[in-house]
């Protein structure tokens, strides 16, 4: 075992990415006394964040990618048929080491989004069948990886999200246990330090069956709720929804609930407390919400285990049924800019590939000269999915103060469950606090319409132009009362959404690009229907006035559909990503339809875990990091008992 | 503060009259775009910037609008040079609009005349960190607080506390 000149060091295990699962099993590992190299395919985390806080700082769109590297330009020109408009020349991936899924590149071609997709509108066609549409969600290439942006909510899934088969007849049942899935939870919780309250979340146990081992209590104390969270759990008080419009007759409760948070509620694990700095995403100034650096940092003290950055695997090898070696290119640019690479190998006794849904699949397929490993079953890339958003905007009767505090603290988990999860998607429903940003861009959009005589926000229909104290006046009392609903549905798994190689397409280190296809089936759409119905609603029933605008693109221009637009039933929707890819290499018992068992093991290659959220086998509408730590708990486990 | 400019650039009381102009322009106090002691110094930032796309005739012309209203209420200032009844408002009317965006939302939104050979852009990072719409919202900018734990579980002090010149006056 070696790189070819008997000089490289012996591992015990190689794991493929630094982000929330490689980094806590590397921990994990390197406790137990056993040899780590982890290959990470972006630049290293570094010593100091101020300048991924320089990066977003200057970005025009502060999207979730503006903080890390290779970011769009930062001018742009303002006139509306320029490539740049708005958000700055986006770099062409064919020319990057590690290109990555970005926001700003959604709906965009080859030559500035790393994901090749198609690029038109959404198909229209019958209800009955899938819509065609962009993936909307994103990842990062870097130390730490994509979870440098999670939000921190920590919400565990709900026991029918593990039983969708033989409780509802639909998809799959998980291969875990619910009480497995609980002990797991509780070790992810303390490792990263969940602020929260068994007694506060009793509520949801009649609703929806979330249950905790007796005396289980959250590591630290809850984080407050907004005035936003509050004016919704007054103003929604007493409202009950229909789940399914065939049975009138079953109400769901509408209530808030205040939301586990990855984030301090007080010093945890040498971080300080949160300071509301409304950024959760796309970066915490102050590390006050865990991201996985600071798992990386405990696993690296452990002195067993080693980085290798910009380092990207290109290659599992497999023999005789196990994994003989990875071989990868580290990547250099050069003081000219130039972009050098060097291939390499390394072997170790046990393997782990951990570099996200789209980067697992895409590695895996790639393998074995793209005729793939791992792949029996012919399930790898396939069941894509993610937590398809649905976004409601409104201006409350009273002022609700957002732009403060985390960027979420609180959301409706009372319709997360129950029987009309056998014809349509759950969800759950974010409360956000910052405003309409996420909606309509704002302060920006709507503070530009009452300086320059606009109404792209919609609250100035008259475009009028106003300064001094009456400008201050006028938003002030739209900013204030600005709030929006996320919608985030258990989109269901489908073979057709599929991550495959592009035939033609490479990044700058010549590897073939993942080819995205992807849509909507009716049962996630019937959920999309009945979230909106749901938010409409609340609104009414707080006397809230709604902004939701159907598409992204109207009014105004007029130019239904662009990209994530869908029509329903004869109803216009927009699709936004959650940032939740799940579903590439799922896990089950049957070694004929599952790419993994419940340890994340491969079915057909001895020595090899694929890890993450690509696992999920139906994804439930937890955001998904607090999951993806449990199951890391598992394998790592796995993993040493199989060492020894 | 009195400042020494560096030669040839411009003098204590130019930046203060730009001051003075973008206090009435924003509904913010002067003081406190401009404080005594002030080490980000935007005022001179935002000025030079205007200067280098907008040019210095068009900066002078519209320094001498504001100087020949100077004693009115900022209101009527405001108005006066946005011409918030005028329509279509005129470039210098365009350029007010463009240094209020700056003032609110740290970036610069070239005015339409000048589009094509001025770009869009965020003006340096304590622009964004130190923008006012966030005031206007009785916030912070997002990614920059100063506030404490739980703050956000209470409404916020009053817009005075953030600077807004809610007395209408100078």
């Amino acid at each position: 075992m070696s790189n070819g000149n008997g000089s490289s060091p012996q591992y015990d295990v190689v794991i493929v990415g630094a982000g929330v699962s490689g980094n806590l099993i590397a921990l994990q590992l390197g406790l137990a006394g056993k040899k780590v190299l982890i290959l990470e395919a972006g630049p290293a985390v570094p010593d100091s964040r101020e300048e991924y806080m320089e990066n977003f700082y200057l970005a025009l769109a502060k999207t979730p990618e503006s903080p890390y590297p290779a970011l769009a330009g930062r001018t742009a020109s303002l006139a509306k048929d320029s490539k740049n408009a708005g958000t700055g020349t986006l770099p062409d991936p064919s020319i990057l080491p590690t290109p990555r899924a970005t926001v700003l590149a959604i709906g965009k071609g080859a030559d500035q989004s790393h994901l090749i997709q198609p690029t038109g509108g959404a198909a229209t066609g019958n209800d009955q069948s899938m819509r065609k549409i962009p993936f909307s969600s994103t990842y990062e290439r870097v130390g730490g990886g994509t979870a440098w942006h999670w939000l921190g909510t920590s919400l565990r899934l709900v026991p029918h999200d593990l039983t969708m088969k033989s409780t509802y007849g639909v998809f799959h049942d998980w291969p875990i246990s619910y009480d497995e899935l609980q002990t797991l939870y509780g070790k992810a919780e303390r490792e990263i330090g969940v602020s929260a309250s068994v007694a506060q979340q009793a509520p949801l146990q009649q609703a929806i069956g979330l249950t905790y081992p007796a005396g289980y209590q959250y590591p630290l104390n809850p984080i407050p709720s907004s005035v936003v969270d509050q004016t919704v759990s007054t103003g929604t008080s007493g409202l009950a929804v229909v789940g399914d419009e065939d049975d009138e007759n079953t109400l769901y409760d509408v209530f808030v609930s205040n939301t586990p948070a990855g984030r301090n509620s007080e010093p945890y694990q040498d971080r300080r407390v949160c300071a509301g700095n409304t950024n959760c995403i796309p970066i915490c100034p102050i590390q006050a919400k865990w991201d996985p650096t600071v798992t990386l940092g405990k696993a690296l003290d452990t002195g067993n285990v080693t980085m290798s950055y910009q380092s990207v695997a290109v290659n599992v090898a497999v023999d005789g049924g196990n994994v003989t070696q990875i071989d990868y290119l580290v990547w250099t640019r050069g003081a000219d800019g130039k972009l050098t690479s060097e291939k390499k190998s390394v072997s170790a006794r046990k393997y782990v590939l951990a570099a996200h849904a789209i980067e697992n699949a895409k590695l895996l397929l790639l393998s074995n000269n793209k005729q793939g490993i791992a792949n029996s079953s012919d399930q790898v890339g396939r069941n894509l999915m993610d937590h398809v958003l649905y976004l409601a905007w409104a201006l409350s009767p009273t002022p609700v103060f957002g732009y403060r505090g985390p960027l979420a603290t609180g959301g409706i988990e009372s319709l997360r469950d129950g029987k009309f999860r056998s014809k349509r998607s759950a969800f759950r429903m974010e409360i956000g606090n910052e405003g309409w940003n996420f909606s309509a861009g704002d302060p920006y959009t709507t503070a530009l319409d009452w300086i320059q005589g606009t109404n792209n926000a919609q609250t100035n229909p008259s475009e009028q132009r106003l300064g001094g104290l009456a400008l201050v006046t006028q938003l002030n009392s739209l900013l204030t009362a600005q709030f929006r609903f996320g919608c985030l549905l258990d989109q269901s798994p489908q073979e057709c959404n599929q991550v495959t190689l592009d035939p033609t397409i490479t990044d700058g280190l010549g590897i073939p690009r993942p080819k995205i296809d992807y849509g909507l089936d009716e049962y996630t759409m019937e959920g999309f229907a009945m979230a909106a119905k749901t938010c409409s609603a609340a609104f009414t029933q707080m006397g809230a006035t709604e902004f939701t605008r159907p598409t992204v693109n109207e009014p105004p221009p007029n130019t239904f559909p662009g990209p994530g637009d869908f029509v329903y039933k004869g109803k216009k929707y927009h699709l936004y990503g959650a940032g939740h890819i799940m579903g590439t290499h799922r896990m089950g018992n049957d070694a004929s339809c599952s790419v993994v068992d419940a340890s994340q093991k491969s079915h057909d290659v001895g020595n090899l875990w694929i890890v993450g959220s690509g696992s999920f086998p139906t994804v439930g509408t937890a955001n998904p990091t607090l999951t993806i730590m449990a199951l890391a708990f598992k394998s790592a486990d796995n993993i040493i008992a199989s060492l020894s | 503060m009195t400042t020494t400019p560096a030669t040839g650039g411009p003098s204590d009381s130019t930046i203060q009259d730009f001051a003075d102009m973008s206090a009435a322009l924003t509904g913010f106090q002067s003081s406190f775009l401009r404080p005594f002691l002030d080490p980000t110094n935007l005022s001179e930032t935002f000025y030079n910037f205007v200067v280098s796309q907008a040019g210095q005739p068009a900066m002078d012309d519209l320094l001498n609008a504001f100087r020949a209203i100077k004693t009115q209420p900022a209101q009527k200032i405001a108005d006066t040079l946005l011409e918030v009844t005028t329509t279509p408002p005129s470039n210098q009317a365009l350029l007010c609009q463009s240094i209020i965006a700056m003032w609110y939302l740290g970036s610069w939104y070239p005015p339409a005349n000048l589009l094509g050979t001025s770009l869009q852009q965020v003006i340096s990072s304590q622009a964004y960190t130190k923008s006012l719409v966030w005031n206007v919202a009785q916030a912070h900018p997002m990614g920059f607080s100063a506030f404490t734990f739980g703050y956000w579980s209470n409404p916020p002090a009053s817009l005075d506390a953030f600077g807004v010149n809610t007395g209408g006056g100078k």
